[in-house]
């Protein structure tokens, strides 16, 4: 009889666990909250540092899904897990040998940085809103203009005690550095700087794209957080930071503020987290059994972990986790 | 000399001691103290203001009603004890006097069973009182106290005190002293009562108990050994008294004249302070309403062992330091020092050295804008949430109200959270400035949706013919004078009460109303004077972040239990606070009142 694994979570990190999961012979629930499969990855534009179009990522982890034969349930939200099985919105029971948590992450509301006027004022947006208007194929102001002087802002949300959030999000340096760049193939008359406090450049090309923005692209980095935005009286925003390198606050206005928003832990961690086994860490994503041989493993030998539950990762580093939790529960299937 | 024996000698010792030390102590305070404080004492010595003093040391230091407020059992304990103890010297006396002993050494009022028995003094019958009786049943009263006292040590959750305070070994002696002065006399004045037969249902019973035990040859023996333990328990108590937590006992009397004579502790340390230093008793009332104790788990920081360390001269920054200054203690001390103030006068003598140049920038920012009679300061933490300042944008123009915007564009700070961090001579710079800025611009309101700012501008400012109002009134007079029209919604609200304003400025009713002309209002549990502080009060200068968080965590649950659909708050810190740790929308008043605007005010419409 072959064994059944519920995956909880259709984003790149349950789709590749899927995928692989179905070429050992197991039988494979992904279950998605939202109708479609893909998580976050269906609101991004182009992949650093590549720029790969995200739906042709995308669309590769369909293809793969769909043949390998894995029974997809979509709309569908898991309430809670437990060492045999889920239990989905309305309370109905899924009954599995073992479950993959793969729920991913939330994006930080740019709306608790009140000062940042997210949400208040006209032309202050997040990076996932830039993605969004680059998918749409139309990037503009409020009023239709273009930007003439565009400030990114790093760390929103990430590394940021004032609420909360105490750890760094990894991905948005290079997040904001690509968006810079894509800003100013645009606009190119436009001036872009970024805001920093610093600039984590950990994945192989990173560093080199971030070089050739300022050298190529003429992107201008200044080390220091804005502290504040307001509108001025030509309906521009006018930021308040401090140049830490130069050691003397600086005002400026632009015309479009950009937040790089971080990763925040899923919704659905405190949930899981009533199951046995299953442990948060103080940052509130999900705590993998060890950060070493056990980093896809819980508490529960039946429960494992992959992508961005246990921390924030890239999309590559959240497939290979996918991958790898597939195999660890493989072997935990065959020792049963 | 007629009425003595040698073991009132250790009694006598303790006695000079204590009254010696404390004299000096008091009048070296008062020497040194400002003239101006000396003035206000003489010209309300003979007012009505020292009956009213001799009213509050009747009610506080005998019998400390105030802490009947706190828990009944806890103020029976106390007052058992001190009033007590009052009325056995004063019945005592008034004993001594009726054996015609009116003005006999003070040890033979003291220790009147004795001296009645041994020297075979005759009753001459005052109104015909057995004084026996009444001395056994305040003996009794007073070892009631004891046992209460006792009890406590064990288990102080039966008068309500989570955790009580943690006693230096100087206080730990003089407690026990304490405890033991009264069984000690109890057991002498039994063994006196027993020979003499002079007692009262106590003494005379257990007298009896003890003779039959004892026999009379080690009864007659065991007498003068009791007399000389009760005489030495009570000089080991007189000579710890002025040195330990009980120099409270004698120092609430000064303290309530001299402040019921208008003298106040300020920004600056003063000699006025050692009043309200050593009239703290050490009870450790303030222990539990500190939320970095019950949250935080800071428990060396509250203001019991911020004066005691202050009055022993060790008194460490990160002590003065760690406190949110939200007053919760304050309120329920039962001697009304006033702690916020001397833990703000100590910051001042830690930290106060005021750079000259730092702010010469000062000179010349005026980058205000607008034009009116109502000014409106914003304030560092409304330019950091927006939509306060947002919303009073929209009020202003829907009350058609001409506005000078202060510092909307940016500005000077108000200049308390350096107050607040001891940089008392920094902080008057900025006060300065701004003081300047308002008088130049010819306003006659200044409205602030601040309550930091607000309370330094009525403390700290100069600003004659310049009505200062938290948004909160204002906007509660906008409504009241129908200057602005706003829907009621079926929307419920709770509000948190910023410690700025309401336990500190008394402002507790306008935000209230406000909140009730848009909607329902849901009070918390803990609420108006005893409402908790958000965590993230700028007067705390050692608090880090995570603790800060906790307290938020726990403010926003204990706001959301009442279930309302969303928590209003009237301060932009306390909202940035709360927010974190709330999974409930927060609002600053004016959002709400901005949010339920009618199209267009009833000043608009024609009047009919």
């Amino acid at each position: 009889m072959s064994k059944k694994v519920i995956i909880v979570g259709g984003g790149a990190a349950g789709m590749k666990c899927a995928s692989t999961l179905r070429t050992q012979g197991v039988e494979v629930l992904l279950v998605e909250r939202d109708r479609t499969l893909g998580g976050k990855l269906n609101g991004w534009h182009k992949l650093f540092p590549t720029l790969t179009p995200a739906g042709e990522v995308l669309d590769a982890l369909k293809r793969e899904v769909a043949a390998s034969g894995a029974e997809v349930m979509t709309g569908t939200e898991v309430e809670r897990i437990a060492a045999n099985g889920v239990t989905v919105n309305g309370g109905r029971e899924l009954k599995a040998d073992a479950v993959v948590v793969c729920s991913g992450f939330d994006l930080f509301d740019a709306r608790i940085k009140e000062e940042y006027g997210y949400g208040i004022y006209d032309n202050v947006y997040t990076t996932v809103d830039i993605e969004r208007m680059l998918n749409e194929g139309r990037v503009a102001l409020a009023d239709g203009s273009a930007p003439r002087r565009i400030a990114f802002l790093h760390c929103v949300g990430s590394r940021d005690e004032k609420v909360g959030q105490r750890h760094c999000s990894r991905v948005c340096c290079i997040t904001g550095v690509k968006q810079a760049m894509e800003m100013k193939e645009l606009f190119p008359q436009a001036e872009v700087y970024n805001f920093y406090m610093d600039i984590r450049m950990f994945g192989p090309g990173y560093e080199e794209m971030y070089r050739e923005a300022q050298q190529k692209y003429n992107v201008n980095f200044i080390r220091g957080r804005i502290s504040e935005a307001s509108p001025t009286f030509d309906g521009r925003l006018q930021i308040k930071a401090e140049d830490t390198l130069v050691g003397r606050p600086l005002k400026m206005s632009v015309d479009m503020l950009v937040l790089i928003v971080g990763m925040r832990p899923g919704c659905s961690n405190g949930r899981f987290a009533c199951t046995e086994g299953v442990n948060l860490a103080p940052n509130g994503f999900v705590s993998p059994l060890n950060p070493f041989a056990g980093n896809v493993r819980s508490g529960a030998a039946s429960i494992f972990y992959a992508g961005t539950v246990t921390a924030p990762k890239n999309i590559g580093e959240s497939m290979n986790e996918g991958v790898a939790a597939a195999m660890s529960v493989v072997e935990y299937l065959n020792a049963r | 000399m007629r009425y003595f024996d040698s073991f009132v000698v250790p009694f006598a010792v303790g006695a000079l001691i204590l009254f010696a030390v404390v004299l000096w102590k008091y009048a070296n305070w008062f020497i040194a103290m400002p003239r101006a404080d000396k003035k206000r004492v003489a010209r309300g010595i003979f007012s009505r203001r020292t009956a009213e003093a001799v009213g509050e040391v009747i009610s506080e230091s005998l019998l400390h009603r105030r802490i009947f407020r706190v828990n009944p059992l806890l103020g029976y304990m106390h007052a058992s004890l001190a009033f007590g103890w009052f009325l056995l010297i004063a019945v005592g006396w008034i004993e001594a006097a009726a054996y015609g002993l009116t003005f006999s050494p003070l040890w033979v009022h003291v220790f009147f069973r004795w001296f009645g028995a041994h020297y075979g003094l005759e009753h001459a019958a005052v109104w015909g009182i057995d004084f026996a009786f009444v001395m056994d049943l305040l003996l009794l009263f007073v070892l009631s106290g004891v046992a209460l006292a006792w009890a406590k040590r064990m288990r102080s959750k039966m008068m309500g005190m989570r955790k009580t305070t943690r006693h230096t070994p100087g206080d730990r002696i003089a407690l026990s002293a304490l405890w033991f002065i009264f069984p000690a006399r109890l057991v002498a004045e039994s063994l006196t009562a027993a020979i003499y037969d002079n007692g009262g249902f106590l003494t005379g019973s257990l007298g009896n108990g003890l003779l039959r035990l004892l026999g009379p040859e080690v009864t007659v023996s065991a007498e003068p050994v009791a007399w000389w333990l009760y005489s030495s328990v009570l000089c080991i108590f007189f000579v710890a008294m002025p040195f330990s937590r009980y120099m409270h006992i004698f120092t609430e009397i000064p303290l309530i004249f001299l402040r019921r004579y208008g003298i106040t502790s300020s920004e600056k340390e003063s000699s006025f302070d050692h009043f309200q230093v050593e009239a703290c008793s050490r009870c450790g009332i303030c222990i539990d309403p500190c939320q970095l104790q019950s949250q935080a788990g800071y428990d060396r920081v509250q203001s019991v062992y911020f004066l005691r360390d202050r009055r022993y001269g060790m008194l460490t920054e990160s002590v003065a330091e760690n406190c949110l200054m939200c007053g919760r203690c304050q309120n329920l001390c039962p001697v009304g020092i006033d702690l916020n103030t001397l833990r703000l006068n100590s910051r001042d003598t830690l930290r106060n050295t005021p750079n000259e140049r730092r702010y010469e920038y000062l000179r010349g920012i005026d980058p205000s804008h607008g034009a009116g009679k109502v000014g409106y300061f914003a304030g560092c933490m409304t330019l950091l949430t927006p939509r306060t300042l947002q919303a009073m944008e929209r009020i202003f123009s829907a009350a058609g109200e001409a506005v000078w915007w202060a510092d909307r564009e940016g500005g000077v700070c108000c200049g308390r959270p350096l107050k607040l961090a001891g940089e008392t001579d920094s902080a008057r710079r900025m006060m300065e400035h701004n003081t300047a800025l308002f008088r130049k611009h010819g306003i006659t309101t200044l409205v602030t949706s601040c309550p930091i700012c607000l309370k330094v501008f009525k403390e700290d400012y100069d600003l004659p013919g310049i009505e200062i109002l938290h948004h909160s009134e204002y906007l509660r007079r906008l409504l009241d004078e129908g200057r602005i029209g706003v829907e009621h919604g079926a929307e419920s609200f709770t509000y948190h009460d910023p410690c700025e304003l309401g336990r500190k400025g008394g402002i507790y009713e306008p935000p209230r109303e406000v909140i009730r002309s848009v909607g329902e209002l849901v009070e918390p549990a803990q609420t108006r004077e005893n409402a908790l502080c958000c965590g993230s009060s700028v007067a705390n200068l050692a608090i880090d972040d995570r603790n800060q968080e906790k307290i938020a965590v726990a403010v926003a649950g204990h706001l959301e239990a009442t279930g309302a659909d969303a928590i209003v708050t009237a301060c932009p810190l306390c909202k940035k606070a709360v927010s974190r740790g709330s999974t409930r929308p927060v609002y600053d008043l004016s959002e709400i009142v901005a949010g339920h605007l009618k199209e267009s005010a009833p000043a608009d419409t024609p009047q009919a």
